[in-house]
């Protein structure tokens, strides 16, 4: 990770010392902020239709880390019919499903009983251009 | 005991390439994929379903095609950005295990384990392996012994394991796995040793371990008397966890076809020259001596055979691309001899030193220095941030008709913002 470095803090100059010197911070550097795990953390570009329930949009870049376990109403990336989509995970008595927004919940997929479906990583942040 | 017990770990990703291919790609999860060198030519990583179709590893793409059509095997030309942004992952994965790591190459590494109890040892490979699959999605092999080389034999009987960790330290099965390692595919002994080996009917890692060393040492060197020793589980080999810096820099290409004009192998080595001078200004290195070399294919029958190289020494240490290409081109004119069609070219930038900030300036022949080190200071931002070969020198070509073929590229790059890897809404 980059690490940049205020440099010219202050000319040595004829006027009076800017009293802010001493509280100079580092620019924001936003991998710090929404990258919690560099090695497990991707950058996905969406394609195809919305998902305006989570407010996920065609053309969105998605961070994924897949070092995170999913909680309940988590949107995540998983491998369904050997293709990488976006769906939401839940959790009823026990039972993990997954859904997503074109699917009536009775349509939702259940994990237990799909082995072959497996989850790829967890969407922690959608960066969209407005 | 003497000495503390070392335990080293080898951690080895499985079909590396293969596996990065299949990240993002689920649809080749569990059928046979193969991964082809720069030009498409031979077979460099294949996955267990490819293996078991009889493909072997280095064998030509032309020689296994047929295999590869009736078997509907997933082909793909090497994607390097893609690999080494993966091992990097990997690698920081791994670092987190033991701050005493050594990076062996870009899909293996040796982890120092001395502080993690005997008995903890297995649960805590099994974890490694856990861990790095689901953070990165590569599979991996673990081998744990005293020593890199017993850890490396280790390894080689992991990857038929289907847990994928062996643990040797304390393991009263060492001698009978010893057995089962050909002597070809111990760490270190190379194809003339194995020769040698054999022809003294040393034909398992086992046999070399019973050899006494002062023969080892008489008919070998300190190199074959090592790898010895440490089957015995004597450490001789430590591990090196800080990265050298390079003493010399080469990059080289064969071509998509063949070569015959001079402006065109003139093109490809300022490519060639302007990576390796990237790379050097990187490590905040100098260059003292340029080479460079061109040769025919050495395989095309009917056909003269050339190869030649020429070295310059520079007059004085220089990182800047446009002084390094004009000796490389000098030297290429050099050894350029007209009816060739060449096959392969590649700069090597050696003698490598550190940028010395004192003498900078004293002699150099480079008018308006501070002028250049800042353009070369742009480029490199330039292309770091926007991508290899946004800014170039116009010498470098355009169409680049000679650059490498690719043909079966999965494009995915997930270090640039174009070709990121994408997901479906369904």
């Amino acid at each position: 990770m980059k690490v940049l470095l205020p440099f010219h803090l202050n000319k040595v100059g004829a006027g009076f010392p800017s009293p802010a010197t001493d509280y100079v911070e580092d620019d924001i550097d936003l991998n710090v902020h929404l990258i919690k795990n560099i090695p497990s953390t991707f950058l996905i570009r969406v394609q195809g239709k919305s998902m305006n329930n989570v407010g996920i949009h065609d053309g969105d870049l998605l961070l994924v880390d897949r070092s995170l376990n999913p909680k309940n109403f988590s949107t995540i990336v998983a491998n369904v019919n050997e293709e990488l989509v976006v769906k939401t995970f839940i959790k009823e008595k026990n039972q993990s499903f997954l859904t997503s927004e074109s699917e009536k919940l009775n349509n939702k997929i259940n994990l237990g009983k799909n082995p072959e479906i497996f989850i790829w990583g967890v969407v922690t942040y959608v960066i969209h251009a407005l | 005991m003497l000495y503390s017990k070392k335990k080293i770990a080898l951690v080895d990703c499985n079909s590396f390439y293969v596996s990065c291919e299949r990240l993002f790609s689920p649809s080749i999860i569990k059928k046979p994929v193969v991964v082809l060198s720069s030009n498409d030519g031979c077979v460099i990583s294949r996955s267990t379903e490819a293996k078991v179709l009889g493909i072997k590893m280095g064998e030509p793409y032309f020689k296994v095609k047929k295999i590869i059509k009736e078997n509907d095997v997933k082909t793909f030309s090497t994607n390097f950005s893609l690999y080494g942004d993966i091992s990097r992952r990997v690698m920081k994965t791994l670092k987190q295990f033991s701050p005493q790591m050594e990076i062996y190459s870009i899909d293996e590494a040796f982890l120092d384990l001395s502080s993690i109890k005997d008995e903890d040892l297995l649960e805590h490979g099994c974890e490694i392996r856990r861990v790095v699959l689901k953070w990165t999605g590569i599979p991996t092999s673990i081998g744990i012994a005293t020593t890199k080389t017993l850890s490396k034999a280790a390894n080689y009987i992991a990857k038929k394991e289907k847990s994928g960790v062996v643990d040797l330290i304390n393991s009263k099965q060492i001698d009978k796995l010893l057995k089962e390692i050909k002597i070809s595919d111990v760490w270190g002994v190379g194809r003339q040793l194995t020769k040698f080996y054999i022809g003294n009917k040393i034909n398992t890692a086992y046999d070399l371990k019973n050899m006494h060393n002062g023969w080892i040492k008489k008919n070998t060197n300190v190199f074959g008397s090592r790898t010895a020793m440490e089957l015995k589980g004597i450490p001789c080999i430590s591990l090196e966890p800080h990265q050298e810096k390079r003493e010399s820099c080469c990059v080289s290409r064969s071509f998509g076809k063949k070569v015959i004009k001079l402006e065109e192998l003139s093109e490809a080595i300022t490519t060639h020259c302007l990576n390796a001078a990237e790379k050097i200004r990187l490590d905040n290195q100098t260059v003292k001596r340029i080479t460079v070399f061109i040769r025919t294919s050495p395989f095309q029958v009917n056909k003269n055979y050339y190869a030649n190289s020429k070295n310059i020494d520079l007059p004085i240490k220089t990182n800047d691309s446009i002084a390094l290409i004009k000796q490389a081109l000098i030297a290429l004119e050099y050894i350029y001899k007209k009816g060739y069609q060449y096959q392969k070219t590649g700069v090597i930038f050696s003698g490598l030193k550190d940028v010395d900030v004192y003498n900078r300036n004293l002699f150099s022949t480079i008018n308006n220095e501070e002028k250049r080190i800042k353009l070369m200071k742009a480029i490199d931002y330039t292309n770091i941030k926007y991508g290899r070969h946004a800014l170039s020198i116009a010498q470098a070509g355009f169409k680049k008709k000679w650059n490498t073929k690719r043909n079966f590229s999965s494009q995915i790059n997930t270090t640039c913002f174009n070709f990121l890897p994408t997901v479906r809404i369904s």
